[in-house]
């Protein structure tokens, strides 16, 4: 139970020290310490399972915490939940939208929970529909809107009381790219409006792109802290050449692939190279008799660092 | 040290502050009442028949038909009055349990388990307890509407005897929606699929209807029915509904309107009880 630590920023809006989620036999969430600041945009990465959408769910006061302390605005969400929830918006996975309403329906009932008056939520829910570009189909029903609209539709509903937080699980898990960087966009204004906001995400590129600060998951523990470009320059080399052996990577010889550049990874299909110069990785690799089908040179990034942490890709 | 982490200091105000984080809030349910009517708002015309009409169509078939049919034998077990006049109040507090089960079954599982916009609802100020408690209410007054109009038409074919008569049915009707809507919300939220209520009302719901008095006198059936038929609400609720409309003396009247909020209020703790442990995992 770490309840010692009492010198963190003044400014952590959340704040969790050996948090703890125990189903049955099974830890979901085992002992992570983690700290959200005012105005930051904050993710939690790592594979499904990893324990993320359950602090998540900690966070929002949904799922009380088997131990360790967690506080929320300083209060404790297993005492204070309520007015917790009344500053923080969350926007689920999976859609939990109001089929029969209208697009605006949806947005003026939730109004209604965080306890606003009728003109107030009125004047809240137009100025969101203009956000999130959905003023054209104010009236329409929800079921027929595009996966798109529809997360777009979630996002403006969990912001309709303005919270201090916005908590995101998965946002883009399903969209089409063009409605991934939409809402990307979307996200990005609402933080330089001054809104915190924390994400979980399996998407590497999704972390890179949005968040100030992450911690990467995996196996209900937090194994790295720090923005993106610290994650990357600590964790793994400048760049990466990967190499690509369709017909499977087993019968490569350790002392080869341990000649090539400063460490490996050897997938499946694939092995992955962590050098300083890729051009020059490759080379090497040709002197050394490798004859990979076809190869690319890239810079480091999200995704090195989780296989670096962990030895396994994201999407395994 | 902040106030979250110091808790052994202040265990009593902890666990008084927990208590209030799972119990009801006085007045927020409410607005679980003003969505369903905002959906209600949107498919009214499809509950008309089922609410409104239905109960009339049996009244008129069964009162009228199985009237004749039972002829002048109705005046022994009626005591007098006519076959119609008979089992149109029963109907009507059948009626409740019909509109309050239905609308207690798959509204609130879908909100549950397909839809799931309670899952979105707990994550705002309300917590669980408020959602039940606003879906409950918000059947019981969906039915007393149709009740409403029920009595009414019985006002107007004088088959209830006075105005004070038919308010009384109406208060029974919705005693009786309590009764059976709350145990059924407790039920939905325990569900996965909508498979549990087919079992529920071929076997428990629709059978209650015979058993209960509405077409005959539970005396007429073996003691250990009648026992296991004072057990149910619906017995209950059949007969002060019809002691109310023939205008016959009312007997045990705590006994009916207890057993009617024993269910009700029993249901309900264990609606928020199991909505709890399914939603705050």
């Amino acid at each position: 139970m770490g309840m010692t630590n009492s010198a963190a920023e003044p400014t952590a809006l959340i704040r969790a020290r050996g948090l703890t989620k125990v189903f049955g036999a099974r830890s979901a969430v085992a002992g992570i310490d983690f700290e959200v600041r005012d105005g930051e945009f904050f993710g939690f990465l790592g594979p499904n399972g990893a324990g993320k959408t359950t602090t998540m769910r900690m966070i929002a006061g949904v799922s009380p915490r088997t131990s360790g302390s967690l506080e929320i605005f300083g209060q404790d969400p297993d005492l204070h939940g309520s007015e917790i929830r009344a500053r923080i918006g969350v926007v689920h996975q999976q859609e939990t939208l109001d089929m029969e309403l209208t697009v605006r329906e949806n947005l003026l009932i939730f109004g209604r929970f965080f306890g606003m008056d009728r003109p107030s939520i009125a004047t809240r829910a137009d100025e969101l529909l203009e956000l999130f570009q959905l003023s054209d189909r104010a009236k329409d029903q929800v079921e027929p809107l595009s996966g798109g609209m529809k997360r777009r539709l979630s996002i403006a509903r969990s912001l309709i009381a303005s919270p201090r937080v916005l908590m995101l699980d998965e946002p883009t898990t399903g969209l089409d790219p063009q409605a991934r960087h939409l809402l990307w966009d979307a996200l990005q204004r609402l933080k330089r409006g001054g809104t915190t906001i924390v994400l979980t995400t399996h998407y590497m590129d999704e972390a890179e792109q949005l968040c100030d600060r992450l911690v990467v998951m995996d196996q209900a523990k937090i194994v790295a802290e720090g923005s993106p470009r610290q994650l990357i320059v600590e964790h793994a080399s400048r760049e990466v050449l990967e190499l690509r052996f369709p017909n499977g990577t087993e019968s490569i010889d350790v002392k080869v692939l341990e000649g090539i550049g400063d460490r490996y990874e050897r997938l499946a299909e694939r092995v992955i190279v962590g050098c300083e110069n890729g051009e020059a990785a490759h080379a090497r690799a040709l002197e050394h008799g490798l004859d990979p089908e076809s190869w690319l040179v890239r810079r480091s990034s999200l995704e090195d660092v989780f296989l670096r942490l962990t030895g396994r890709t994201l999407d395994e | 040290m902040s106030a979250a982490s110091s808790v052994a200091p202040n265990r009593t105000r902890s666990r008084l502050a927990a208590i209030r984080e799972a119990a009801p809030h006085p007045t927020r349910w409410r607005h679980i009442v003003g969505y369903m009517i905002s959906v209600y708002r949107r498919e009214w015309q499809g509950s008309v028949f089922s609410g409104f009409i239905e109960p009339l169509v049996v009244l008129a078939g069964l009162g009228i038909g199985l009237g004749v049919l039972v002829g002048d034998k109705a005046a022994e077990i009626t005591g007098g009055v006519s076959y119609v006049a008979y089992i149109a109040p029963a109907l009507m507090a059948s009626s409740a349990m019909n509109l309050a089960t239905s609308e207690a079954a798959w509204p609130i599982l879908a909100r549950v388990a397909w839809v799931r916009i309670y899952h979105a609802i707990v994550a705002t100020p309300l917590n669980a307890a408020d959602v039940m408690v606003g879906a409950i209410a918000f059947i019981v007054g969906k039915v007393a509407f149709a009740a409403a109009f029920f009595a009414g038409v019985l006002l107007i074919t004088g088959i209830a005897t006075s105005p004070t008569g038919a308010l009384g049915m109406l208060a029974v009707s919705v005693l009786t929606a309590f009764a059976f809507g709350a145990p059924m919300a407790a039920f939905s939220v325990t569900q996965k699929s909508d498979q549990g209520f087919a079992f529920l009302f071929r076997l428990i719901i629709t059978p209650l209807a015979f058993f209960s008095g509405t077409y005959f006198p539970i005396e007429n059936l073996p003691f250990a029915a009648q026992v296991l038929s004072w057990c149910t609400p619906l017995a209950h609720g059949v007969a002060l509904s019809r002691s109310l409309a023939l205008g016959t003396p009312v007997t045990f009247v705590w006994f009916h309107v207890g057993a009617l909020l024993l269910w009700g209020i029993g249901g309900t703790i264990a609606a928020i009880y199991l909505f709890r442990k399914r939603m705050l995992k």
